[in-house]
């Protein structure tokens, strides 16, 4: 190991730091994590409830965590994520993946564009409807999206693997965050590509979001397809080893 | 009833009595009268409001309070007096200004609503010479636009109001001295090449004729800064056109001068439609610049802010109660105490952020 060319900051143990900043100029050697933080370093914690509960209440691990909090490193927070009462880690996600270019303010008003236009959408059919009909209409924006992305969620998807040289589409089962990310692209994709040019994402985006919500329309449609697919390739099952 | 809907007002038909008791209590609009008064002039996100929740709800302010309270002790002897609503960006002036002129309009006084004085300076299609006078420009869509809307609001004044003079319009066309203010009307919104000149005719008239009694007159202008700023709109050799130039301007401006007596005058200043004005200007001095503070001179200023914490707590069981705050959070203290935070209590703002909570 090469002699420790850098200075220990903050009382750390020269042993940690060079061992760190050794490997990673080891050849042959890449990074499995890309971030620039190191393993030492925590993962901070938002919410309020966490940091208000009086002494008394605390359980004795909660302490120790507490104790231990006061001396280790802690990422910095990002932006977007905030203490809010009003925050839903799924808008944020969906919000992500529908910016272009980081432009996060845009992204983010057409999504509240889009929670507008699903409102008022289900108002209008409120007052349009009948007592018993209306019982049944949802007009709450989060439930609906929440429950048109759970709709369009498969259950279980295709994979290409290696086979004697050619690629076989194998039926797996599929991880829960895998299926979020591919219920939230088919429909990102499915908004931007099947629309008019000069209809806006918000409306387009409102419509599909209320048709999935129902369980009709062109995003579950894919979901079904690729349902199809993977019973159709069922007797490639055994090519999967895990 | 009562009980329940505790932001709630009594219906329209008592407003005449509305009193300091009554503020940041909603009160309700019937959507007949918001046909036949409002054609124009009520901010877009507020018709999407009505239509959302099937009723036109206003709430009550001090603003307004004040500005019906100096209406209803008018001396119409005296001549008119000129209030102007300003304030930031979202605090609720045109809502106030609606408020007005439903009053008014409630005590039968002819309303002379322009819903927003910026449309006429910027982004005219159509500009012609004027025939009346060589130096001026004709907007005739816009012009015809406001006919139609007056013609809706002001109808049963229209056949009673007799025209003083007599005018010629072209070789084949006059309009005859005495006949109703109607034919005007109808002759500016057929022939849209003499629209503008009947929009003069009519304010000329209205303003002859409010001295003798037979009606009050109430002119409403938002964005009354539009009229002494300047203009986007360009002659064929790409030259600017300054706003005494345009004939809509020119009228508009002998109307808002207090020569005459029988009605009174509200205003309205507004950045958000504005040409070439900084977006943190909101008092009359910035907006209005020199010229158009000395044209007003003698007004009185009103001052329309942010939500005070009662008026707040009574927009948000507004909300709860057509049930347009949907999250589950929005009902606890918590909830309302971010929604306060987010929206610094502008009602604006507080309006777009509930949109989509």
């Amino acid at each position: 190991m090469a002699a420790p060319a850098v200075k220990a900051a903050g009382g750390w143990p020269i042993l940690a730091l060079s061992l760190r900043s050794g490997v990673r100029r080891l050849p042959g050697l890449t990074q499995v994590r890309w971030s620039r933080y190191g393993p030492e370093y925590k993962d901070p914690r938002i919410d309020k409830e966490y940091y208000r509960k009086p002494l008394a209440e605390l359980t004795e691990e909660e302490k120790y965590e507490q104790e231990l909090r006061k001396t280790q490193l802690i990422k910095a927070a990002p932006a977007a994520k905030t203490s809010s009462v009003f925050e839903d880690p799924v808008i944020s996600k969906f919000t992500n993946m529908m910016m272009k270019g980081g432009n996060k303010v845009l992204a983010r008003s057409l999504m509240m564009q889009t929670l507008e236009a699903v409102k008022r959408k289900q108002f209008e059919k409120y007052h349009a409807a009948s007592a018993e009909e209306q019982a049944t209409i949802e007009r709450n924006p989060y439930v609906i999206f929440h429950q048109a992305l759970q709709n369009c969620e498969p259950v279980i998807g295709l994979v290409p693997i290696l086979r004697g040289g050619h690629f076989y589409q194998v039926p797996v089962p599929l991880a829960d965050r895998r299926r979020r990310f591919l219920a939230m692209k088919w429909m990102i994709k499915e908004c931007r590509e099947k629309k008019h040019r000069r209809m806006l994402m918000p409306e387009k985006l409102s419509h599909e979001l209320l048709e999935a919500f129902h369980n009709q329309g062109p995003v579950i449609k894919k979901k079904h397809d690729m349902h199809k697919m993977a019973e159709a390739n069922r007797a490639l099952a055994h090519y999967r080893w895990w | 009833t009562m009980l329940r809907r505790m932001t709630r007002l009594l219906s329209g038909a008592r407003q005449a009595r509305h009193g300091e008791q009554h503020a940041a209590l909603h009160y309700h609009i019937p959507l007949q009268d918001l046909k036949t008064v409002f054609p124009q002039g009520l901010p877009p996100r507020f018709i999407m409001q009505v239509k959302t929740f099937n009723e036109a709800c206003l709430m009550v302010r001090k603003p307004a309070l004040e500005l019906l309270h100096y209406l209803k002790n008018t001396n119409f002897a005296h001549p008119a007096v000129r209030y102007v609503l300003y304030g930031e960006k979202g605090t609720g002036k045109t809502l106030s200004l609606c408020h007005v002129v439903h009053f008014c309009a409630k005590q039968d006084w002819l309303i002379l609503h322009i819903p927003d004085a910026h449309l006429w300076v910027k982004n005219c299609r159509g500009l012609l010479q004027s025939s009346y006078n060589k130096q001026r420009f004709d907007q005739p869509v816009e012009a015809s636009i406001w006919l139609k809307n007056f013609k809706t609001a002001n109808e049963r004044f229209l056949s009673q109001i007799k025209v003083q003079e007599k005018y010629v319009w072209n070789k084949r066309e006059s309009t005859e001295k005495g006949s109703p203010l109607g034919a005007v009307v109808e002759q500016g919104l057929t022939r849209v090449r003499n629209a503008t000149d009947a929009v003069g005719i009519v304010l000329k008239e209205l303003k002859n004729q409010s001295c003798l009694g037979a009606f009050h007159l109430l002119v409403a202008v938002d964005g009354v800064n539009a009229l002494w700023g300047r203009t986007s709109l360009k002659r064929e050799d790409k030259s600017l056109i300054a706003p005494e130039e345009l004939a809509l301007v020119c009228s508009l401006r002998k109307m808002v001068r207090n020569d005459w007596h029988g009605g009174a005058i509200v205003l309205t200043l507004s950045q958000t439609g504005s040409l070439f004005k900084p977006r943190k200007a909101y008092l009359p001095q910035e907006l209005l610049g020199k010229e158009g503070f000395d044209a007003l001179d003698p007004f009185i200023p009103i001052l329309v802010s942010n939500y005070n914490p009662k008026e707040f707590e009574s927009c948000i069981q507004y909300y709860l109660e057509n049930k347009w705050l949907q999250h589950e959070k929005a009902h606890t203290e918590e909830g309302k105490k971010e929604l306060l935070f987010l929206s610094d209590a502008n009602p604006g703002q507080l309006e777009r952020l509930c949109a989509y909570l």
